[in-house]
């Protein structure tokens, strides 16, 4: 089912730091089944697509990853730089629409609930200004969203991966959840700043 | 079972599910996000009717989770005051989200300047 080419794109773009391709990881297992049969055939001339778009794109990422030797990196000058910045964003892009026209009705529903779902910005304001005491500019409940919405995002796929694991099938239920803060939290993922780490006593 | 490992606000699952007015915690106030995090729960790729009691746990977890920043962005750079830069500066370890902080503050300042664009133009006309 172009599993590799998918995967290696995939890798590619998490170099990037772009978050969307991680979620998107999770698609692959649900519709597997049906989506099968019908995407033999047309998944066929994509895979070399996104194969030749993405070894190209790897190369020009080497700039940010461990693999190259740094004298190779001193020699990227900084408006060759930008260049293929803009020049990944475009291969970003096209690649994005090419994975969303091959998209089955299921994911992208799914998709869809992923870009569109957001918290509501006046309950997310209330909250922060009952804490705070005082009134808070609109960036800042902007950016609080945003934070909540990827944190949301780490403990649902954590979740996913306990559930995998344990050999459950989705809806996630609480205890999948409560291994999954547990997980996070020995990563110093979730913050706690209710135990005070006491030194010397 | 490790019991101190999360809020106490889990015991109100058990109890019932009318918001705990019995238990003490965070269970009392009525479910702000019951919705949105169902829409997100399915986004992000669980079942298309995720479970109530899951849904309480993770409206529990953003909750304490805003709450933790807030207080430390209280705490930093202008005190008794939450800045962006504060936010950004809590977040700076993490780079899923410091990515994601950055995307938003560009496009909100480029959708800012396209509808101021946009008004000037039609106040020209």
């Amino acid at each position: 089912m172009a599993d590799p080419a998918r995967i290696k794109t995939e890798d590619s773009l998490e170099k990037e730091g772009f978050t969307n391709e991680e979620h998107l990881k999770t698609d692959q297992t649900e519709p597997e089944t049906s989506a099968d049969d019908n995407k033999e055939p047309s998944t066929q001339d994509h895979p070399k697509d996104l194969k030749t778009e993405t070894e190209a794109a790897a190369d020009d990422e080497e700039e940010g990853t461990s693999g190259q030797p740094s004298s190779k990196r001193l020699k990227v000058e900084p408006e060759k730089k930008k260049e293929k910045r803009h020049k990944v964003d475009e291969d970003e892009i096209q690649k994005m629409q090419v994975l969303v026209s091959s998209f089955s009705e299921e994911q992208l529903n799914r998709y869809e609930m992923y870009r569109r779902s957001a918290f509501p910005k006046a309950a997310i304001k209330r909250l922060i200004q009952s804490i705070t005491g005082s009134s808070v500019s609109q960036n800042v409940v902007i950016a609080m969203s945003g934070i909540s919405k990827v944190f949301v995002g780490e403990i649902v796929e954590e979740a996913l991966d306990v559930c995998e694991k344990w050999g459950d099938t989705p809806p996630l239920q609480p205890k999948h959840m409560r291994e999954a803060v547990r997980r996070l939290k020995s990563r110093d993922q979730i913050p706690n700043t209710k135990h005070k780490n006491i030194l010397f006593h | 079972m490790a019991d101190e490992e999360d809020e106490p606000g889990f015991e109100e699952e058990l109890d019932d599910g009318s918001g705990g007015v019995d238990a003490a915690g965070h269970g009392r106030r009525k479910r702000l996000f019951s919705k949105e995090l169902r829409c997100m729960m399915y986004g992000f790729g669980d079942d298309q009717n995720p479970y109530t009691e899951s849904v309480d746990i993770l409206e529990d977890l953003v909750i304490e989770f805003i709450t933790e920043m807030t207080h430390k962005a209280m705490s930093i750079g202008r005190q008794g005051r939450v800045q962006v830069e504060d936010i950004v500066f809590l977040i700076r370890k993490d780079p899923r989200k410091f990515a994601r902080v950055k995307d938003l503050l560009t496009m909100n300042e480029e959708l800012k300047r396209a509808r101021k664009a946009f008004d000037e133009a039609n106040y020209g006309s």
